[in-house]
């Protein structure tokens, strides 16, 4: 007999904890960079700066009611939506969290999504579409890996995250149109103007577009460590499977078609097209589909 | 794990280069399907190709039978022959022990392939049950002779399948059988004759 092994997902994610520390440092170096350049030039940078950093606590701040707002989702009451305070309180009470609110919002489009400050003050999103479309236990499977956002505390490292890209897009703007008029007469006492502001802007859209890429990196790798907390929460890793299929629409991908009928059409050897560009990859918030279920389904193998 | 397998994996690199070595990867990831799934298997299985006209194709079909007939003593297995609404012909066979039904299915694809058929080969199927809330459910593991891999069909209700059940039945076998990990190529048979 062997002795059974700790499948390597169930284990502390310390790969996690590695890149955001080595994330945060780039960035932060990247930071002090842009602020050199910026004191080199001599600008009065401070006001957009402070602006811009008040400006982005104060979207974190009211996060859960600006996206509340513009979602049009509604806190719902245990009354209206048992089912789902239900799962919920399961999950929360299993897994010793902070049960958060609850909203819905009353559209087709199946999704849900978590948002606010902290564990204590978060909410989590659904549509009515996710509720009509996924059984209970697929439900379960994406409510929790919603919990492991709240959990991670993914809302607050990403507005961090964006707090660099945001203030290099302010003074972007400022640099394009700002420097044009009110820039000019500012600048003419300093001797070097318009050299430095082209420094400035090029710094500027550098630290911008790195900076927008590691905040994609970070919130690709934080899918898979939500779809990870899920599969421990629910020790059920096929049924979030099963509801990233169903959502994504690639349940249609699996054919109906019999095989005999296809055969005599011969469709058989139809190449399937190349797929998932590595550009398309460096842009996108979320990892492909086929690799999250992917790793779900290694999961749900090395449970046994 | 047994001594031949073992032996496959070293000289093959696991990846079988006929259809026998992929067939026979199955005598060892059906217990895996017992035991991670509770995956059992009926003993029934079918080998399927189209039929073809002519004294070959009749030649070959009487040269399988007298193979099924003559090895009676050492494997045991009932057969019949059906011809499906599609024109395949279907030779089932349905044994007591999983390693005499994969024998059965790889000297009848032998066969056909020493005849010149291989092209009119299309699947190779076995059949599985499982307890389900008091209720036995069938579920499918298809050999594709196009492709020599290997997947699952869970046929639920009328011309829907329970995915959520076949990629329960990939994830546990992915890696003991070639199996195909492209879902698009999954196709169903309905209404299988055995």
């Amino acid at each position: 007999m062997s002795i059974p092994k700790t499948p390597s997902w169930q284990r502390r994610d310390a790969g996690l904890t590695a890149r955001i520390i080595l994330s945060f440092s780039i960035l932060a170096l990247l930071y002090i960079g842009f602020l050199s350049a910026l004191a080199y030039v001599g600008l009065d940078f401070v006001s957009i700066t402070v602006i811009a950093a008040i400006m982005i606590l104060a979207q974190w701040y009211f996060s859960d009611k600006i996206v509340l707002w513009s979602s049009g989702a509604k806190k719902v009451t245990r009354e209206q939506f048992p089912e789902l305070h239900d799962i919920i309180e399961r999950v929360v009470a299993r897994n010793n969290l902070p049960k958060p609110k609850i909203a819905v919002i009353n559209t087709n489009m199946p999704n849900a999504f978590a948002t606010g400050k902290g564990p204590r003050s978060s909410v989590v999103v659904v549509t009515t579409g996710l509720m009509d479309l996924l059984d209970t236990e697929e439900l379960e499977g994406v409510l929790s890996h919603e919990l492991t956002h709240i959990r991670n505390r993914d809302v607050l490292i990403l507005t961090l995250a964006s707090l660099f890209s945001t203030v290099a897009w302010y003074l972007m703007q400022f640099g394009f149109y700002g420097g044009m008029g009110y820039g000019y007469g500012y600048r003419d006492r300093n001797n070097n103007g318009a050299g430095a502001m082209i420094i400035v802007l090029v710094v500027a859209m550098l630290t911008w577009v790195i900076s927008f890429l590691i905040i994609r990196a970070i919130s690709r790798y934080r899918e898979f460590a939500a779809d990870r907390g899920s599969a421990q929460m629910t020790g059920k890793p096929v049924k979030l499977a099963n509801a990233l299929m169903k959502i994504s629409g690639n349940m249609r991908q699996i054919p109906t078609k019999d095989l005999r009928q296809v055969e005599g059409l011969n469709a058989f050897f139809i190449v399937p097209a190349i797929s998932g560009s590595t550009i398309g990859n460096l842009f996108s918030t979320h990892p492909p589909i086929e690799k999250r279920i992917q790793k779900l389904m290694e999961m749900e193998a090395s449970m046994g | 794990m047994s001594f031949f397998r073992k032996l496959r994996k070293s000289t093959n690199n696991n990846k079988p280069r006929t259809d026998s070595d992929a067939i026979f990867s199955l005598s060892s990831a059906y217990i895996t399907l017992e035991t991670k799934l509770g995956l059992k298997s009926t003993g029934r299985s079918a080998l399927s190709l189209k039929s073809a006209e002519g004294m070959h194709f009749t030649e070959m079909k009487e040269g399988i039978q007298r193979f099924l007939d003559i090895s009676k003593p050492d494997i045991e297995l009932k057969n019949r022959m059906v011809v499906d609404s599609y024109g395949y012909l279907w030779l089932v066979l349905e044994g007591k022990s999983m390693a005499d039904i994969l024998a059965g299915i790889s000297a009848i694809g032998d066969t056909v392939e020493e005849r010149g058929f291989s092209r009119q080969l299309l699947v190779a199927i076995f059949e599985f049950k499982i307890e389900k809330h008091s209720n036995e459910v069938t579920q499918y593991l298809i050999y594709n002779y196009k492709f020599n891999k290997f997947y699952p069909f869970v046929p639920f209700g009328q011309k829907t399948r329970s995915t959520e059940d076949e990629m329960k039945i990939m994830a546990a076998i992915v890696d003991e059988v070639p199996f195909e990990k492209d879902m698009t190529l999954w196709y169903p048979l309905w209404d299988l004759p055995i």
